[in-house]
C-alpha cells in the first residue's frame, strides 16, 4: 500500500485520505474513476483495503504518531506529514463509526426505516372505509445479510407500537 | 314587506335554492322557483319527505298536480295551520306564498346547521378532489415511459414511490465530548483544515441524491430529540440533585460503570476476563466482534501457559534430535520419523499428564503454604502479645522488694494523673461548649439551608410547569385565535346580520309609536262618545222640559200650540239627521272594508290564474285525450 500511495501526488493525498475515512464512516468511498490515471484496477482495490485497513487500526488503536509513521514507514515525507494530519482531524470521528459498528453485537440490526402514510378510500367489501394505514419498512441486518421487513398498522397497532417504543427509550434513556 | 323578503330570500339562498341575485321579493317568485324553494327546505326538516320529490316542475301537467299535493301534505304534516293546497303552489298568490314560506323558513335549523356543515363540508372536498383525480388517473391510458409527458411522469412512473434512506453525515456536532484546551487547539488546526477544504457540501455527502432530504432530517431530528431529551430529564430529575450538570452526568457515567461492571462480574466467574475488560482503558476496536474477543479472552492463562511450554519443549526436542542423526535413507528416515512421532506423542502426553500433577500438587502447596503462613502469622501475633505480658510482670516483680514505697509513689503517680485528667477533662469541657454550641447552630443553618433549598427547588418546579402550561395555553389559544379568523373570514357574507337586527329594532320602536298613537286615539274617541252622551241626555232633559211647557201654555194659547207643533218636529227632523250621518258612517266604513276586499282580491291575480287554470285544463284534457287515443290504439 506504502508503495501505491507513493505514487499519488502529495497535494492529492489529505483528499484521498478523506475520501477513505467517509467510506469507513458509512459514506461514498472514492471511485475508480476519478484516480483511473494512477493506478490499475487491481492496485486500486489493493491500495484501498490496504488504507482502510490502516485507518482501521490507526484510528481504533489509539496509536501514537511514532506508531502511525512507523506503519507509514517507506513512505515520502510530505505524504506521511499528509495522512498523520489528516488521521488527526478525523480521528474522533473514525473512533465514533468504529464504535457504532462495536455496538452492533446482536445477530440482527435495525439498518434504515421508511414510512408511508396510506389513505384506502374503500374496499372490496365497504365502499366507504377511509382508515388511515402506516405502511412502515424496516431494514434488518441479519447475519450480514440486508434483509427488509414490512409492516402494516392501523391507528390502535401505530399507537401500541410507539408505545412500547417509548417504553425502550425510557430504558435507553437511563443508560446515557 | 321589502325587509321581509329579504330575509326569506336570503335564507332560501342558504338553504340551496337557486334564485337570482336580482329577485328581491316574493312576488317575483315564479311558480319553479317557489316549488324549488319549498322542497328544498323540506329536504332540509324532513329529509324523508323531502328526497321523494324532485325539486324541478315536470311539464306534464297531472304530474305538477300531483306534485303540488305532495308538497301541500307534506306542508299539513310539518305543522303549517293555513289554507294549503296544489293551487297554492300552482296558482300563487303573494300573501299566502309569503305566509308558507315564513313558516319553513322559520322551522329551518340555526346557527347550528351552519357549524356542522363546515367541517363536513372540508372532508366532502378533500375526498372529492381524490376521486376526481383517481378517475383521471383511471381515464388516462398507460403508456411506455419513453412516451410519457412530463404530467404522466409524475403519475406513472414509479421514481415517487421511491424510499427514503438516511445515512450517516459530517457535520459539527454539538455532543461533541469536551477536550482539554491544548488538545482543543491541536485538534482544531487539523478539524479546521478539514472543514475548510476537504469537507464535501451536505448535498454532496449523501451515496445518493434523493437521501439528502431524508439524511439531513434524521440528524436534525436526532440532535433536537437528544437535546429535548436531555432537557426532559435535568427538569425532572437533574435539579432535585442539586448538582451541576456537568457533575450530574458524571455521577450518573460513574453510576453506570458500576453497575455494568457489577453485572459483569455477577455474569462471569472468571476473574481472567474481569481484569481483562476492565484492564483494557482503550479498547482494540479493529475487531468489530467483541464477543471473539471476549472468547480470547476467556482462555485462561492456564491454557496459555500450556501451549507455550508445548511448543517449546517440541521445539526443543526436535532440535535435539535433528542434531543427533544424520539423515539416513529415505524408507528408514519415514519409519524412524513415525516412530519418532509416536514416540514424541507419547512422550508428550506423558508428560502432559506430569505437568497436570504436577499442576494439582503445586496448587495444594500453595494452599498449604499460605494456610502456613497464616498461621506463622497468628503465632507471631500471640508471641508478641506474650512478651508483653512479659514485660509487664517482670516490672511488677521488680518493684516487689520496696513494695510499701513504690506503692505509695504508684499512688502518688495515679493522683497526680487524676488530677490531671481531671483538669484536662475541665478544659475540654471549656472547649467542647462552644464547639457543640457552634455545630448545633451550624447545623440548624443547614437545616435551614436545606430547607430553603428545597422551597426554592418546589419553586422552580412549579414555574417550569407553569410555564410549560402556559406555552401550551398559548398554542391552543393561538389556534383558536387562527381558527376563528378562518371563521370570521367565511362569515363575511353575513354582514346583513347587524343590519337587519337594527331595522328589526326601529320596526319595534316604530310599532309601539304606532301603538301609543292608537291609544291616543281610542281616548278621543272614548272622550267624544262621552259628550255625546251628556249633549243627548242634556237634550233629551231640554226637550222634556220645553215640551212640558209648551204643553202647559198650548192649552191656553193658539199661538203656543203652534210652536209647540213646531217644537215637534225640529225633535223629529233633528233625530232623523242623527240617524242619517250614523248611517253614513257605517256605510263609509264599509266602502272602506269593501275596498279593502277588492285590493285583496286583486292581489290574488285571480284573472291570470283564471287563465292559467283555463290552459291548464285544457292541457289536461289534451293529455286526457292523447292518452285516450293510445288506450284506442293499443
Amino acid at each position: 500500500m506504502v508503495v501505491l500511495l507513493n505514487r499519488l501526488p502529495a497535494e492529492d493525498c489529505p483528499k484521498f485520505v478523506h475520501k477513505v475515512i467517509d467510506g469507513v464512516c458509512g459514506r461514498a468511498l472514492p471511485r475508480f474513476r476519478d484516480y483511473g490515471a494512477v493506478w490499475t484496477l487491481t492496485e486500486w482495490m489493493e491500495i484501498l483495503e490496504g488504507t482502510t485497513s490502516f485507518l482501521k487500526r490507526a484510528g481504533g488503536k489509539h496509536l501514537s504518531d511514532e506508531e502511525i509513521l512507523q506503519l507509514l514507514d517507506g513512505l515520502g515525507l510530505p505524504h506521511q506529514e499528509a495522512v498523520l494530519k489528516s488521521l488527526k482531524g478525523r480521528k474522533e470521528e473514525l473512533r465514533q463509526a468504529m464504535v457504532e459498528k462495536t455496538n452492533d453485537v446482536s445477530s440482527a440490526q435495525l439498518q434504515d426505516f421508511d414510512w408511508q402514510l396510506k389513505l384506502p378510500l374503500s374496499s372490496d367489501k365497504i365502499a366507504f372505509l377511509q382508515t388511515p394505514l402506516l405502511n412502515l419498512d424496516l431494514d434488518v441486518r441479519e447475519n450480514g445479510i440486508l434483509k427488509p421487513v414490512s409492516i402494516e398498522m392501523n391507528k390502535e397497532e401505530l399507537q401500541n407500537l410507539i408505545h412500547s417504543l417509548e417504553a425502550a427509550n425510557k430504558v435507553v434513556l437511563q443508560l446515557k | 314587506m321589502e325587509e321581509v323578503d329579504r330575509i326569506l330570500l336570503n335564507s332560501l339562498r342558504q338553504s340551496g335554492a337557486d334564485i337570482a341575485e336580482d329577485v328581491e321579493s316574493v312576488r317575483q317568485l315564479t311558480t319553479e322557483l317557489i316549488v324549488e324553494c319549498v322542497v328544498r327546505c323540506l329536504r332540509i326538516l324532513n329529509p324523508a319527505l323531502g328526497n321523494g320529490v324532485s325539486h324541478l316542475l315536470p311539464p306534464g301537467m297531472s304530474a305538477r298536480f300531483r306534485i303540488g299535493m305532495c308538497l301541500a301534505q307534506a306542508c299539513q304534516e310539518l305543522g303549517y295551520q293555513g289554507e294549503i293546497g296544489y293551487q297554492t303552489f300552482l296558482y300563487s298568490n303573494e300573501p299566502e306564498i309569503r305566509r308558507l314560506l315564513m313558516f319553513l323558513v322559520e322551522k329551518l335549523p340555526r346557527d347550528s346547521a351552519d357549524t356542522a356543515d363546515q367541517p363536513a363540508e372540508k372532508s366532502v372536498l378533500l375526498q372529492r378532489l381524490i376521486a376526481t383525480k383517481i378517475k383521471q388517473q383511471l381515464a388516462s391510458a398507460w403508456l411506455p415511459p419513453a412516451l410519457r409527458t412530463t404530467s404522466l411522469l409524475n403519475t406513472q412512473n414509479s421514481c415517487l414511490m421511491n424510499k427514503f434512506h438516511s445515512q450517516a453525515l459530517s457535520l459539527l456536532s454539538p455532543s461533541a465530548p469536551p477536550l482539554s484546551p491544548s488538545q482543543q487547539s491541536l485538534l482544531f488546526t487539523e478539524l479546521w483544515e478539514y472543514w475548510e477544504q476537504h469537507q464535501p457540501p451536505v448535498t454532496a455527502q449523501a451515496w445518493d441524491q434523493a437521501c439528502v432530504a431524508a439524511s439531513v432530517l434524521e440528524r436534525a431530528t436526532a440532535d433536537l430529540s437528544a437535546v429535548q431529551e436531555w432537557e426532559a430529564e435535568w427538569n425532572s430529575q437533574g435539579l432535585v440533585s442539586r448538582l451541576s450538570p456537568e457533575e450530574y452526568k458524571a455521577r450518573k457515567r460513574q453510576r453506570l460503570q458500576s453497575r455494568i461492571q457489577e453485572y459483569l462480574k455477577q455474569s462471569s466467574q472468571r476473574s481472567e476476563v474481569r481484569a481483562g475488560l476492565a484492564g483494557t482503558p482503550a479498547p482494540d476496536l479493529t475487531d468489530p466482534r467483541p464477543d471473539h474477543r471476549c472468547l480470547r479472552a476467556k482462555h485462561s492463562r492456564f491454557i496459555h501457559t500450556e501451549k507455550f511450554t508445548f511448543t517449546q519443549v517440541s521445539e526443543d526436542l526436535s532440535l535435539h534430535f535433528s542434531h543427533q542423526f544424520p539423515p539416513p535413507t529415505p524408507q528408514d528416515v519415514q519409519a524412524e520419523q513415525q516412530k519418532e512421532v509416536r514416540e514424541l506423542e507419547k512422550q508428550l502426553k506423558s508428560l502432559g499428564e506430569q505437568i497436570q500433577d504436577v499442576r494439582t500438587a503445586m496448587e495444594t502447596q500453595t494452599l498449604t503454604v499460605n494456610q502456613v503462613s497464616e498461621e506463622t502469622r497468628d503465632r507471631e501475633l500471640s508471641a508478641e502479645e506474650k512478651q508483653q505480658l512479659l514485660h509487664i510482670r517482670k516490672r511488677a516483680l521488680d518493684l516487689l522488694p520496696d513494695a510499701e514505697g513504690n506503692l505509695s509513689k504508684l499512688q502518688a503517680v495515679m493522683e497526680a494523673s487524676a488530677q490531671r485528667l481531671v483538669s484536662l477533662a475541665g478544659q475540654w469541657e471549656k472547649h467542647r461548649v462552644p464547639l457543640i454550641a457552634e455545630h448545633r447552630r451550624l447545623k440548624q443553618q443547614l437545616d435551614s439551608h436545606e430547607l430553603e433549598s428545597s422551597r426554592r427547588l418546589m419553586e422552580i418546579k412549579e414555574f417550569h410547569e407553569k410555564i410549560k402550561t402556559s406555552a401550551e395555553e398559548a398554542k391552543r389559544k393561538e389556534n383558536v385565535h387562527r381558527q376563528l379568523v378562518l371563521e370570521l373570514e367565511h362569515l363575511s357574507r353575513g354582514v346583513g346580520r347587524a343590519a337587519y337586527t337594527q331595522r328589526i329594532l326601529e320596526i319595534v320602536s316604530n310599532i309601539s309609536k304606532q301603538k301609543e298613537e292608537i291609544t291616543k286615539i281610542l281616548s278621543d274617541t272614548k272622550e267624544l262618545q262621552k259628550e255625546i252622551n251628556s249633549l243627548t241626555g242634556k237634550l233629551d232633559r231640554t226637550f222634556a222640559v220645553t215640551d212640558e211647557l209648551l204643553f202647559k201654555d198650548a192649552k191656553r194659547d193658539e199661538a203656543v200650540r203652534k210652536a209647540y207643533k213646531y217644537l215637534a218636529a225640529l225633535h223629529e227632523n233633528c233625530s232623523q239627521l242623527i240617524e242619517t250621518i250614523e248611517d253614513t258612517g257605517t256605510i263609509l266604513r264599509e266602502v272602506r272594508d269593501l275596498e279593502e276586499l277588492i285590493d285583496l282580491e286583486t292581489g290574488k291575480k285571480t284573472l291570470i290564474n283564471l287563465e292559467k287554470i283555463l290552459e291548464d285544463h285544457r292541457a289536461i284534457r289534451q293529455e286526457n285525450a292523447g292518452l285516450a287515443g293510445r288506450l284506442r290504439e293499443a
